[in-house]
């Protein structure tokens, strides 16, 4: 049922922002791997449309790079890989345009069908309806024996709906053979016009060519802490909302509430105390701790970030009410 | 005509002035720091058996200076509760009055102090090696019937298990603020501190 991409999945690394085109991928990284990014995508012409936004999803660096340390994504170069694009041979892209158009008549027959068994349902709830005032009335009108009733009751609810989806019958045949009546007689032009969100295919799979994938993103120094909240099981979003590094959730935003806001600090940067209070007043005002932390191992040339999560240490800091 | 010049009374210091002079002898700002914080836990919040506790110096000198005292007493009431525990706790039907009074640790700093995460990872390391002298009497809980009793020992076992488990939360510390800046009122702010992540209350 869940739909399982074969790893590694390829993030698209364009013009300095990690990107993901795919909605597979997008559920299957916040459902596996606790990476729900941002979605940024909004209607070309309506820009100021903003409050739901869609495909594509960007993720932070440290997202990415969270990804391609586990070796669940890589990142692709798009503007290489799409290089090809003016190569495509003409009769691949036939090929492919051929193969949208029957996914659009997929889709257009699967939808006529969905809605055709919803009509008939529709119809069929009216009836029972309509059945069942009829069944009250008579008793009503006709003085009867109680028994006589409740004998008659079941029955002309049975009789009732045959009737009048009878009468309708004409109109709207069974669901099973109008998605067949409508796809053999309607012409192709009813097809449903397929945009696919990726370009693989027509273009040929990036996660093959070694040449494409550029290895691991850069990151600020506040990745190890964030490495270190996501191996907890935190999902982490960015903290611009509270004036913080990243917003820790315990789990799902969707489902919970945030428990932390996030700062980073290398170990021997200072801090001014005042920070820590705002911190601290902030995060409790809004039912959170404030979550002060950082990596024991200072940054060394190699950019070994491994090490440095393994050495993080944090502290959860909240007003004492006194 | 002459003005007669009033005879100024004789102004003393405060009595907070007059008690950091007396006891940091040494000059020292953190000796004062402590001091004041020590003043206003003992007075302001009625903390009772408070101690200071020098800490000994960090391995290495480039942390300079170091944190070099910490405090400690008894609240009068409890500070912190963590979330789980208040849920056992109303589970239990206990209220936070009949459990025996905790000692608590307090980091003192002044605004304006440089501070770090070295130096809040080393206020907890040496929380390990911090020893309390404490009176027994002092830490003797209400007076309450057998059943109750039997309650809250299972509550103190169930603690002390949640505690080596970190379930309930890990080391925890208040860290004290003296105001230092404009205008220097005296006012110290307490705020906790915990080991590691631990959820928030809900309040």
């Amino acid at each position: 049922m869940d739909f399982q991409p074969t790893l590694p999945i390829p993030i698209s690394f364009i013009s300095g922002r990690y990107l993901l085109f795919s909605i597979d991928f997008v559920t299957y990284l916040r459902r596996e791997h606790n990476i729900c990014g941002v979605l940024t995508g909004t209607l070309p012409q309506i820009p100021q449309q903003n409050v739901f936004l869609g495909l594509p999803l960007e993720l932070m660096p440290e997202e990415a790079r969270v990804l391609v340390d586990k070796g669940v994504a890589c990142i692709v170069d798009e503007a290489k890989a799409h290089q090809g694009m003016q190569s495509l041979l003409e009769e691949d892209r036939r090929k492919y345009l051929r193969e949208l158009e029957s996914q659009g008549l997929h889709a257009s027959r699967i939808f006529a069908e969905r809605k055709g068994q919803k009509k008939a349902e529709t119809l069929k709830k009216i009836a029972e309806k309509k059945a069942k005032g009829k069944a009250q009335a008579k008793p009503q009108s006709e003085e009867s024996v109680n028994a006589a009733t409740a004998t008659s009751e079941p029955s002309a609810a049975n009789d009732e709906p045959a009737s009048v989806v009878d009468f309708f019958a004409g109109d709207t045949p069974t669901p099973s053979t109008s998605s067949k009546g409508t796809s053999t007689g309607t012409p192709a032009a009813q097809a449903f016009h397929v945009t696919p969100a990726t370009s693989y295919p027509p273009l040929p799979d990036p996660t093959t060519s070694s040449e494409l994938i550029v290895f691991r993103p850069d990151v600020p120094s506040s990745y190890p802490l964030f490495a270190h909240m996501h191996s907890r099981g935190y999902f982490l979003s960015p903290g611009l909302r509270f004036g913080c590094q990243y917003v820790a959730y315990p789990g799902d935003p969707l489902r919970f509430h945030s428990h932390f806001l996030v700062v980073s600090s290398e170990w021997d940067q200072e801090i001014d105390l005042m920070d820590i209070i705002i911190g601290g007043r902030l995060g409790t005002g809004v039912k959170k701790g404030f979550l002060l932390g950082g990596p024991r191992q200072a940054k060394t040339e190699d950019g070994s970030e491994i090490e440095r999560t393994e050495s993080v240490r944090t502290f959860s800091i909240e007003w004492a009410g006194m | 005509m002459s003005l007669k010049q009033e005879q100024l009374p004789d102004l003393e210091l405060s009595a907070l002035t007059k008690l950091i002079d007396s006891a940091s002898a040494s000059g020292n700002p953190v000796d004062a720091t402590t001091i004041q914080v020590l003043h206003n836990l003992q007075h302001q919040h009625l903390w009772t058996n408070l101690q200071i506790h020098n800490l000994a110096a960090p391995d290495t000198s480039n942390d300079f200076p170091p944190v070099r005292k910490l405090l400690s007493g008894i609240p009068p009431n409890r500070v912190y509760t963590h979330p789980d525990e208040q849920l056992y706790m109303l589970q239990k039907g206990i209220r936070e009055d009949e459990l025996r009074p905790e000692r608590l640790f307090v980091i003192p700093t002044a605004q304006g102090q440089p501070w770090s995460l070295r130096r809040m990872a080393f206020a907890f390391d040496a929380l390990n090696d911090v020893e309390v002298t404490d009176d027994v009497n002092e830490l003797k809980g209400p007076e309450v019937d057998a059943e109750k009793s039997k309650v809250l020992d299972e509550y103190y076992e169930k603690r002390t298990e949640a505690i080596a488990t970190q379930e309930w939360g890990s080391k925890r510390m208040l860290l004290a603020m003296v105001d230092k800046g404009m205008g220097g009122d005296g006012t110290v702010v307490y705020y906790v501190v915990q080991e590691g992540e631990v959820k928030p209350r809900q309040n």
